[in-house]
């Protein structure tokens, strides 16, 4: 798959891209709404590739039974409705029809088209956005085994929903178009083995927010992330900003219960609630603030949170 | 351009649920038989009346019905998701067309009964009927094609009455004194109401012939106008 280069201002906005695809394999964009728009009025090959772009919508006086046959038959497969309804877990809502369907579930709905495609590649533009935690997970798992013929190319503006279904992920920004690194560097885990002795003399997280520095106890912080080089603390659904390193914080933090679950996230183990499974490679934690919070969790620091947790 | 029976079927059968679903569109169906009502006691004495309910009921059934399904589906971005199935532009448009006009002829029909409408040449009646559908199902594709939502295509009928039915109407009442309005006396509106006019008694092959061979050169110019410009804003997608 190759882009060409777009040029704006006499700027370069959008760099060549080439991608590698081989099928079994799903790659995520990380990106803006602009350079999500251009990078799909790229792909104009209908023979090629099946777009699903965001403002899609559906057939809303069709029931979604008469919906999934109309797709089988305007699509030329053979598969049997029946069998298809239970695969796609809608036996419930057979007769329901779409408009009066909970806007989650229109939306998988609509995403089902991506089914149905004959296309070898399928480009999703912002596929998780609308959907609620099941919807996700079935819309995930048929993704899954959409992507074992085909290629799959996820854009999207947020690194959660590209971390649910991604194998490779990049992010292309005014920088450029870079690889993420979501493995754990080894270099942090050296830092952390030099100081085992916890410092228990300092209790307060200093923040800063508009000028005023705030002092936070550990026990209230829900979890810290860093984004683009800050740090993030967030408590009680508000952040403030921290001068220290994710590094420094959790050998701080480490006798209050914290954990560094993701190379960018470091969450209070007190406020978890449910470690969520997207897939045998992908996981979140849930915590119970109130808000719906959901922090990534990185595949290596799995077994260390099990062993942690006595599970 | 490949064609498929399957595929169109399965369109013609999801745009009848629709269709039969949407109620703002759908109540369009009974205003030809309205107008055959109001008009049943005056159609035998009023020349034109009966091509007057047939003349309206095209534009606001055929040629409005056509324009929704269109823009409906250009609304909600469907249209370009089925472009990007394996059914054709000819599947698209024949699995719409034909559901609008088995729609018009079963209320056609029915109007002309409630009429009482007795033609002087059947045969020569359900031809010019045929065809005038054809021809507003192909104006009601080109109203789809320039209206971005169900509200515009709803609009887009009032130029279409003003130029299909207003226009020649009018143009024959000013024509005696203006006689370039005479040109009008050959749109396809006024061909169909000189044909319905035929009485039983003492007509030739050559007065029925004469509007059907109009009528017929208006479908087919208008028809591959609608083909070439669906085809062609297609691609603009």
């Amino acid at each position: 798959m190759q882009f060409q280069p777009v040029y704006y201002d006499g700027e370069l906005f959008l760099p060549k891209i080439e991608l590698n695809m081989t099928s079994n394999q799903s790659i995520g964009i990380i990106t803006d709404l602009k350079r999500k728009q251009l990078l799909m009025n790229q792909l104009v090959n209908h023979s090629e590739y099946y777009l699903f772009r965001a403002g899609q919508s559906e057939y809303m006086r069709l029931t979604v039974e008469e919906l999934i046959t109309f797709l089988i038959k305007v699509t030329e497969r053979n598969e049997r409705v029946a069998s298809l309804m239970d695969y796609f877990a809608l036996k419930e809502e057979r007769k329901v029809k779409i408009k009066d369907l909970s806007s989650s579930k229109r939306m998988y709905v609509t995403l089902l088209r991506v089914f149905f495609a004959h296309q070898p590649t399928l480009v999703l533009e912002e596929p998780y956005f609308y959907l609620e935690e099941e919807d996700r997970r079935h819309f995930k798992r048929i993704l899954d085994d959409v992507s074992r013929e085909k290629q799959v190319l996820i854009l999207t503006s947020n690194l959660e929903d590209a971390m649910i279904s991604c194998d490779t992920i990049y992010r292309l920004n005014e920088l450029g178009f870079h690889p993420l690194d979501i493995r754990d560097s080894e270099e942090d885990k050296q830092e952390v083995q030099e100081q085992d002795q916890a410092n228990i003399t300092l209790q307060k997280i200093s923040t800063k927010r508009n000028d005023k520095v705030i002092l936070f106890d550990p026990p209230e912080v829900d979890y810290i992330e860093s984004i683009e080089g800050s740090i993030l603390v967030h408590v009680g659904g508000e952040n403030y900003v921290c001068a220290l390193t994710l590094t420094e914080l959790e050998q701080r933090l480490l006798n209050f219960g914290f954990f560094r679950c993701h190379r960018s996230y470091i969450v209070n183990l007190q406020k978890v609630r449910e470690i969520i499974t997207w897939t045998k490679n992908s996981y979140s934690l849930r915590l119970n603030t109130g808000k719906n919070t959901v922090v990534p969790l990185s595949r290596a620091k799995l077994q260390e949170l099990k062993a942690l947790l006595n599970i | 351009m490949s064609f498929s029976l399957k595929r169109t079927r399965a369109i013609f059968v999801k745009d009848y649920k629709e269709f039969s679903r949407n109620y703002a569109v759908s109540i369009m169906l009974i205003f030809p038989i309205i107008f055959a009502l109001l008009f049943r006691g005056a159609g035998q004495l009023l020349p034109g009346a009966v091509g007057f309910v047939f003349n309206a009921s095209f534009v606001i059934l055929t040629c409005f019905a056509q324009a929704c399904l269109i823009a409906e589906e250009k609304e909600r971005n469907t249209l370009r998701s089925l472009m990007m199935t394996p059914a054709t532009t000819m599947d698209v448009l024949i699995g719409k067309s034909s559901l609008v006009f088995v729609m018009s002829a079963v209320v056609l029909a029915i109007s002309t009964y409630i009429l009482g409408y007795e033609p002087a040449s059947i045969w020569a009646f359900v031809a010019a009927t045929i065809l005038s559908i054809i021809l507003y199902t192909a104006v009601g594709t080109i109203c789809g094609l320039y209206s971005k939502t169900l509200l515009d295509a709803s609009l887009s009928i009032i130029p279409v009455a003003i130029v299909f039915t207003g226009g020649p109407y009018g143009g024959m009442l000013l024509a005696d004194d203006f006689p370039i309005f005479k040109v009008l006396e050959y749109t396809s509106t006024i061909q169909l109401v000189r044909l319905l006019d035929i009485r039983n008694a003492g007509f030739t092959m050559g007065d029925l012939l004469k509007p059907l061979l109009i009528i017929l050169s208006w479908t087919v110019v208008l028809t591959i106008i609608s083909v070439a410009l669906y085809q062609r804003r297609l691609k603009d997608e």
